[in-house]
């Protein structure tokens, strides 16, 4: 049971970041390998100012979700004017550059060593925390899916907005829309902004949970992997990001319990998701449940 | 999308997650039949002791891991096959922790609520430890490492003890020998960019600039493989004494080829993983020339690391690679076989007496005591390397 | 400062490995119109096909280095026949086909460590006594001197290849504009498919050298690919040329960047000028 909440736990997480991204490269059609850098970004504001000087869950998520806002008003404002190949290619450098502060500035990070001992939330004295007394972790399960549940509220209202309208639109011909007197690159600004703060909840979610953080998580891998899941569940669609999520997360545990040895399995989820990429865009670009093909 | 296809898909998830449910409760040996989620601490003869393993099995570290499961399994089959912890055997549950942060804490969480372990040996590496130590405490399961070295887990918690010594002693008497009795007094260093090697620079340039020397030091990432220019520039700075500082031996390796290439013949200094290499070491025997370095080293006289050595070689055909790691996994499953018969199956019990009662432990790493600080007292040993092989250093 | 002659010769053969990269990526992207990832896994796949012919079963050196570029070319050709062409005939757009190219890569980074173990090796234990210059007080080695000889080689067929051969040319067309091609007989997908194998060929001639000179890992094809890119960029898309500049100009920008500021950051620095490049200069420095 307690297992099965901890993969829950991640399922959401997951869930938030597929989400997120979803809002960026569904929406409105920006093909981003930058979102495991915001996710860096709200893990390493959490990890940072809890470690530090124990600062409050809530807060330092918010401080990590502003943090982030700012990092993508900067690197969107230079990289979003880019057109298609080249924005990927830009996106994926922020992602690799990101990596590279969080591993160098170890004045700030401690570098490789990582942030050990992250606390978890504390909401009005009801505390998060392991606790032998009852069912371990399902309050954080809880308010991983509140928080969850919050953001796909907002998404959702996005999508259906007249922002969201605008947004499509620009996926589908951005050109069409701009002859309108529509000025796209603030919109697409605007939405990399709002997708890279989201992408900070969930890390500030997961330095939380997982109470120690280093680089190594941060990387252009967890980006495609990020990628995957979306595509999986279906472009612009986000029950699909969820559907996504949950089935990713869930494969290398059932691989496990087939049995594959312990050795490749690491490397088959690596593989497995490559493959599942190559195949969805093979026979079906629609993802699960989606609406858009790419 | 039409509705068959949702149905169907729906019907999917639902299997998988049926699926996985049901083998997570197959897996449990001892299931608690109760519906308690609750810690519930085994104090009944109800079966074997578990005790939880946190060990690299994949990822960059497999090459430790795979040996160190080894010898863990040969350890517990002979307290086992001499009956064992009061009468009861001992089962090893080893979980993969990959040498990573994240992945030790989701082997930990599992050990700690699925097992329902109230002991774990490990982590190996030091990331592995300082991630399980939060999850340790706030379960209050005792933690016993046999190699983490970083200096960041001397007095941690009152639930992580290690029999393994903390780099900073590695770091420390380097820094010693380089600086009084080799004269060096500039020291470049070449670091990679991990927890262990940081550690060791932090250790060795606190006491060598306390001392009156200098240091500089280039850092990598791991995934470097071209040195050519971080040599020339380390040459370009003239120092008395390089300081190869790799995670792993392979690195060092890469980095001695290519300083071979270079031509530049310099004093050199090595960490512990790379000096317990015999390969490396014997490949590079002439840039490696009167190159310091420091081992928490094996006692060949020590008659229980002997049996340990020829057991391993009889039972898996090979040496006992990472001899240093060897000796210490090996006398784990012991040390907390005693604290089992000495307080009983209980975290909290045997945390306080792996930090207050294992003095002068007799083991196949020498004589163990650990201080109340949770690190093993005593440490490393200065060597020096000449003609290919590693020797105490005496001076 | 004694020390610039040898950042030089370093910088040129970091270059060379970066302009072999390059000048593959070069062609399949001016003719395909898409960012081939899966041009990184070609050099993984020469490099271990080295590993396993020659470290495990002790094929002859030479023998395995031309199966190695043999097999990188089919595996790039392959990527081609099996994957991309298919995409091409459904109308996709570049960014599925990058996607799917994504994908390729990752599963060739998780294959190569499931069947070799993630662990570096280095294929230098085949070239045992390795020469070691030493001119003028600047030192490299056999390795990295035929590297530097062979990405020029590559430079000067290129170059005559497309403008003097017949295959060349209908590549230059294919590449300008491949409907127009088509309708003027060229066998467009055939032509394709041979860039493929060409770009795919000279990358898994770059992988194997790397691995001769300092090593191989499953996850070197990243780097290697995104080095091969920017360089594409630097120097100009369309311009064989240009990649090569660009790829030198990556070479020297990492190397002075170790020596002025440090070596953790030398990444960072090459990401840098290239994403400077895609802003303000983004037609490269070369024209087609």
């Amino acid at each position: 049971m307690e297992y099965l909440i901890h993969l829950a736990i991640f399922c959401a997480i997951y869930a938030i970041l597929g989400i997120s991204l979803n809002l960026i490269m569904g929406y409105t059609g920006m093909i981003s390998i930058a979102h495991a850098g915001f996710y860096g970004i709200g893990a390493y504001a959490t990890a940072i100012l809890s470690y530090n000087y124990g600062m409050n869950f809530f807060l330092s998520m918010l401080i990590g979700i502003i943090t982030s806002m700012i990092a993508a008003l900067l690197i969107g404002m230079v990289i979003t004017r880019l057109r298609g190949d080249y924005f990927i290619l830009a996106s994926l450098g922020f992602n690799f550059i990101a990596f590279s502060i969080m591993l160098n500035w170890q004045g700030l990070t401690r570098g490789a060593l990582g942030i050990p001992g992250i606390a978890r939330p504390k909401l009005f004295g009801l505390s998060f925390m392991l606790d032998q007394n009852r069912t371990v972790n399902l309050d954080f399960l809880i308010l991983s899916l509140v928080i969850l549940g919050l953001i796909y509220v907002a998404c959702r209202f996005i999508g259906s907005s007249s922002l969201g309208r605008v947004l499509k639109s620009i996926r589908e011909d951005e050109t069409a829309i701009q002859v309108f007197g529509y000025n796209t690159l603030n919109y697409k600004l605007l939405i990399f902004i709002i997708g890279a703060g989201m992408a900070a909840v969930a890390g500030s979610l997961f330095a939380s949970y997982i109470s120690y953080i280093d680089p190594s998580t941060f990387t252009v891998n967890e980006s495609v992997f990020i990628i995957a899941i979306i595509i999986l569940g279906g472009l612009a669609n986000l029950k699909g990001s969820i559907l996504g999520a949950i089935f990713l997360v869930l494969l290398p545990e059932a691989l496990r319990f087939i049995g594959f040895p312990n050795e490749i399995a690491g490397q088959m989820r690596l593989g497995i998701y490559g493959l599942l990429l190559v195949i969805l865009m093979l026979y079906r670009p629609q993802g699960l449940m989606g609406e858009y093909k790419l | 999308m039409n509705n068959t296809t949702k149905t169907i898909l729906g019907v999917i998830v639902v299997v998988v997650l049926v699926w996985a449910g049901y083998a997570m409760y197959q897996k449990p040996k001892s299931e608690n039949k109760t519906n308690q989620t609750s810690q519930t601490k085994q104090t009944s003869q109800s079966g074997p002791y578990k005790i939880g393993v946190l060990l690299p099995l994949t990822g960059d570290a497999a090459s430790y891991g795979e040996p160190g499961q080894k010898v863990y399994q040969m350890a517990v089959d002979e307290i086992n096959s001499s009956g064992g912890a009061n009468g009861q055997n001992l089962q090893l549950v080893v979980e993969d922790s990959k040498c990573t942060g994240k992945d030790s804490a989701n082997a930990m969480q599992k050990l700690v609520n699925v097992d329902k372990v109230q002991v774990v040996i490990g982590g190996f590496c030091s990331s592995e430890s300082l991630a399980a130590v939060p999850i340790a405490e706030t379960s209050k399961v005792a933690m016993l490492s046999a190699a983490s070295s970083s200096p960041d887990l001397t007095g941690k918690s009152t639930y992580f003890a290690r029999n393994y010594p903390s780099d900073s002693s590695q770091g420390a008497v380097l820094a010693e020998v380089a600086y009084n009795k080799e004269s060096i007094t500039k020291v470049a260093f070449i670091q990679e960019q991990t927890d262990y090697p940081l550690g060791i620079y932090k250790a060795f340039n606190q006491k060598f600039t306390a001392l009156g020397g200098t240091v500089t030091k280039q850092e990598f990432p791991s995934s470097t493989t071209d040195f050519r220019t971080v040599i020339t520039k380390a040459k370009a700075e003239n120092p008395d004494a390089l300081f190869v500082d790799t995670q792993a031996p392979a690195g060092a390796q890469r980095i001695l080829k290519q300083l071979a290439e270079a031509k530049w013949k310099t004093r050199l200094i090595i960490n512990d993983t790379t000096a317990g290499d015999p390969k490396t070491i014997q490949d590079n025997k002439a840039l490696l020339e009167k190159a310091l370095t420091a081992e928490f080293g094996v006692d060949s006289s020590n008659a229980k690391f002997q049996l340990l050595l020829k057991n391993y070689k009889q039972k898996f055909g090979a040496d006992l690679p990472f001899q240093s790691y060897g000796q210490t996994e090996y006398d784990a499953p012991f040390i907390v076989r005693d604290a089992i018969v000495a307080v009983g199956y209980d975290g909290t019990k045997i945390a306080n007496w792996l930090h207050g009662s294992v003095n002068n432990w007799q083991g196949a790493s020498g004589n163990v005591t650990i201080g109340s600080d949770g690190d093993l007292v005593g440490g490393h040993k200065a060597e020096i390397i000449m003609g290919g092989k590693v020797m105490p250093y005496t001076k | 400062m004694s020390i610039v002659p040898q950042l030089i010769i370093n910088s040129l053969i970091t270059g060379s490995v970066y302009a072999l990269m390059a000048m593959g990526f070069n062609l399949t992207y001016d003719t395909a119109k898409f960012p081939n990832i899966a041009h990184g896994s070609s050099a993984v796949v020469g490099g271990y096909t080295v590993f396993y012919l020659a470290n495990q079963h002790g094929l002859n050196l030479y023998a395995s280095i031309v199966l190695g570029v043999l097999a990188a070319g089919i595996f790039g050709w392959l990527c081609d026949r099996v994957i991309y062409a298919k995409l091409r005939k459904r109308k996709a757009t570049s960014a599925v086909l990058l996607i799917a190219s994504l994908g390729i890569f990752t599963m060739v980074e998780a294959g190569s460590a499931v069947l070799f173990s993630s662990q570096f090796q280095t294929l230098a234990s085949l070239i045992p006594n390795q020469k070691i210059f030493l001119w003028h007080n600047l030192a490299f080695t056999e390795i990295q001197l035929l590297t530097f000889i062979a990405s020029i080689a590559v430079l000067l067929l290129a170059v005559c290849g497309l403008k003097f051969t017949q295959f060349g040319k209908a590549l230059r067309a294919v590449s300008d504009d491949a409907e127009v091609a088509k309708i003027v007989g060229i066998n467009t997908e055939k032509i394709i498919g041979s860039t493929f194998f060409i770009g795919g060929a000279i990358a898994g001639l770059a992988g194997i050298m790397v691995g001769l000179d300092t090593g191989i890992q499953p996850t070197m094809g990243l780097f290697l690919l995104l080095s091969g890119f920017g360089a594409t960029i630097i120097g100009g898309v369309g311009n064989v040329y240009g990649s090569f500049l660009g790829a030198v100009i990556i070479g020297f920008l990492e190397n002075f960047g170790v020596w002025t500021i440090a070596a953790e950051w030398k990444a960072t620095i090459a990401f840098v000028v290239i994403i400077l490049f895609l802003i303000f200069r983004p037609q490269g420095l070369l024209k087609k």
